[in-house]
C-alpha cells in the first residue's frame, strides 16, 4: 500500500534524479520540477473543471427528477467534448466601445489565482507544489485577488449589466472573505501553524470539523459566495443582470470564465477538505485516494446546495455576511481561543 | 428553529436525486396516446362519396375536394387536400361525415421540412388514403408505445 500511497512522490523523485542524472544544473532541474508540478496542477484542473461540467448537469438533472444529459456519448459522458467544440468554433465578439486590452486580459487573470492558490493544496503525503510555512495565508492572500478580474470584466464590458455584476462580485467577495478567514483562523489557532502540511498532520486523530464546527459550516457558507456560485451567484444573476460580468463574452473567453468558475469550485472544495476534513488521512486507501473522495465529496455538497436554494437577495446577502456571519465567526475566534487556552493550561 | 429550512430544503432535494426519474426519453419512448386523440387526419377514399359535406363544415375552409363521376353517374374523389396550416383540428369535418370516412389518427409528429409538406394530401398520400379498417389495425398496435 505504501507504494501506492507515494507514487506521485515517487514519480516526481524519479523525474528528479533522472534530470540530475542528465547532468543539469541544479537551478534547470528545479525549473524542471516546478513547471512538471504547474502541468500536473493544471491537468488536475481542467480535468475536473471538464468532468464536473457534466456532473453538474448530470446532478442539476437528478434534483429535478431529470436524467441530465444522455445523449452525447454513452451516459452523456462526452457532453463536455461537444460542449467545448462548439464554444472553440464559437465567434469571438468584443462589444465596439468595450476597453479592448482589459477586456481580454480578464478571463486570462481569472484563472491565475486559482492556479497560484493551488500550489499550496496537500494533494497526499508529500503531494504538495510548494510546502511554504505561510500556507493557509498565502492562499487567503491570493486568492482574494480574484475580485480584481471579475471587476475588469464587468468594467471593460462598458455594459449596465456587466459592471452591476463586476460591482456585485467584489462587494460580495469582499464581504465574505472576512467570515472565510476568520473560520479558518479558529483552525489555525488549534494548530498553532500556517503551514498546510502541518495542517492536516495535526488531524491524523481528529478531524478538526468536530473541533470547529460552525467554522465549518461559516466557511462552507462563505466559500460558497466567494465562488459566486447558487444561492450566492448575484453577480451572475441571470433573472436581474442577464449574465452579470459574463454579458458581453463569447466563446474561449467565456469558457474561460466557466473554466475558472470550476477550478474555484475544485479550490474551496480542496481547502474545506484541507482544513477540515483531515486531508489525505484516512485507513486504507492511498492518502491522495482519500483527498479525492472527500473533494469529491464536498463538491457534490456545493452543487446539492446549489440546485436546492434559491438565490439571496442583494442586501440579504451583504445583511448576512455582516451582521451574522461576521460576529458569528468573531465568536467562534473568541470561544476557541478560550478552548485552546483552558487545553494549555489545564492539560486535558 | 433557526436554518431548519435550510435543511429540510436540502432533505427533499436528496430524496429527489435518488428518487426514479420521470423524464420521458422522446425518440424511444412514446407517450401513450388515447383513441380520442386529434392528430393527422386520413380518408377511406373508396368510401367517400363526395358529398361535400367536410368542405361545407370546416369554418376555415382548409378543406379541398374535387370529384369526377364515372359511367354511372357515381361520383368519385380525384384529389382531397387538407391545408393543415390553418386546420383548427375543431373535428367538425370527421363529425360531419355520413360516410365515417375521415377520421383522425393518432399521428402527431407533423413537423415537416418544407411548407407544401403540410399539407395533408389525403388522396394522394397512401400513408393517409388508406382504408380506415387497416389504419385501425396500425393504432391498436401503436398503443403500447
Amino acid at each position: 500500500m505504501s507504494v501506492l500511497d507515494n507514487l506521485f512522490v515517487k514519480i516526481a523523485a524519479l523525474v528528479r534524479t533522472t534530470l540530475t542524472g542528465l547532468g543539469l544544473g541544479d537551478i534547470w532541474v528545479n525549473l524542471a520540477m516546478v513547471i512538471l508540478y504547474l502541468a500536473g496542477i493544471l491537468g488536475v484542473m481542467i480535468t475536473a473543471a471538464l468532468v464536473l461540467v457534466l456532473v453538474e448537469r448530470k446532478i442539476a438533472g437528478f434534483i429535478q427528477l431529470r436524467p441530465g444529459p444522455n445523449r452525447v456519448g454513452p451516459w452523456g459522458s462526452l457532453q463536455t467534448v461537444a460542449d467545448t467544440i462548439k464554444l472553440l468554433t464559437k465567434e469571438d465578439i468584443i462589444p465596439a466601445c468595450a476597453d479592448r486590452k482589459v477586456f481580454m486580459l480578464a478571463p486570462v487573470l481569472v484563472l491565475v489565482p486559482t492556479i497560484l492558490a493551488f500550489a499550496v493544496i496537500p494533494f497526499g503525503k508529500g503531494m504538495i507544489a510548494t510546502d511554504v510555512n505561510i500556507g493557509i495565508f498565502y492562499l487567503i492572500a491570493v486568492s482574494s485577488l480574484a475580485t480584481i478580474p471579475f471587476l475588469m470584466a464587468g468594467w471593460s464590458s462598458n455594459n449596465k449589466y456587466s459592471l452591476l455584476g463586476g460591482m456585485r462580485a467584489v462587494a460580495q467577495m469582499v464581504s465574505y472573505e472576512v467570515p472565510m478567514v476568520f473560520s479558518l483562523l479558529g483552525v489555525v489557532m488549534i494548530v498553532g501553524s500556517l503551514q498546510m502540511s502541518a495542517i492536516v498532520e495535526a488531524q491524523s486523530k481528529v478531524w478538526f470539523v468536530l473541533l470547529q464546527p460552525v467554522a465549518f459550516l461559516i466557511y462552507v457558507i462563505a466559500a460558497t459566495a466567494e465562488c459566486n456560485r447558487a444561492p450566492f451567484d448575484i453577480p451572475e444573476g441571470e433573472s436581474e443582470l442577464v449574465a452579470g460580468v459574463f454579458t458581453e463574452y463569447t466563446g474561449m473567453k467565456w469558457a474561460l470564465f466557466f473554466l475558472a468558475e470550476y477550478a474555484n469550485l475544485v479550490l474551496v472544495s480542496a481547502i474545506a477538505t484541507t482544513m477540515f476534513l483531515g486531508g489525505w488521512h484516512g485507513p486504507v486507501l492511498p492518502g491522495w485516494f482519500w483527498f479525492f473522495i472527500k473533494t469529491s465529496i464536498m463538491i457534490f455538497f456545493f452543487m446539492w446546495m446549489r440546485w436546492t436554494f434559491p438565490r439571496v437577495r442583494v442586501d440579504h446577502l451583504m445583511h448576512f455576511g455582516w451582521k451574522f456571519l461576521v460576529p458569528l465567526s468573531l465568536a467562534n475566534i473568541f470561544i476557541t481561543g478560550i478552548g485552546v487556552y483552558l487545553y494549555k493550561t489545564i492539560g486535558w | 428553529m433557526y436554518g431548519s429550512g435550510v435543511v429540510k430544503g436540502l432533505a427533499l432535494t436528496l430524496k429527489k436525486f435518488f428518487s426514479k426519474k420521470i423524464t420521458e426519453q422522446y425518440p424511444e419512448e412514446r407517450p401513450f396516446i388515447d383513441h380520442r386523440w386529434r392528430g393527422s387526419l386520413q380518408l377511406d377514399k373508396d368510401a367517400c362519396i363526395c358529398c361535400n359535406m367536410c368542405v361545407n363544415a370546416c369554418p376555415n375552409g382548409v378543406i379541398t375536394l374535387e370529384s369526377g363521376k364515372d359511367e354511372n353517374n357515381k361520383r368519385f374523389l380525384t384529389r382531397y387536400e387538407v391545408n393543415f396550416e390553418r386546420c383548427l383540428v375543431c373535428g367538425l369535418c370527421v363529425e360531419a361525415c355520413p360516410k365515417q370516412c375521415l377520421k383522425f389518427t393518432r399521428e402527431y409528429e407533423l413537423a415537416t421540412y418544407f411548407r407544401d409538406d403540410v399539407k395533408l394530401g389525403l388522396y394522394h398520400n397512401p400513408k393517409l388514403s388508406a382504408p380506415s379498417s387497416t389504419y385501425a389495425q396500425k393504432t391498436e398496435q401503436k398503443k403500447e408505445g
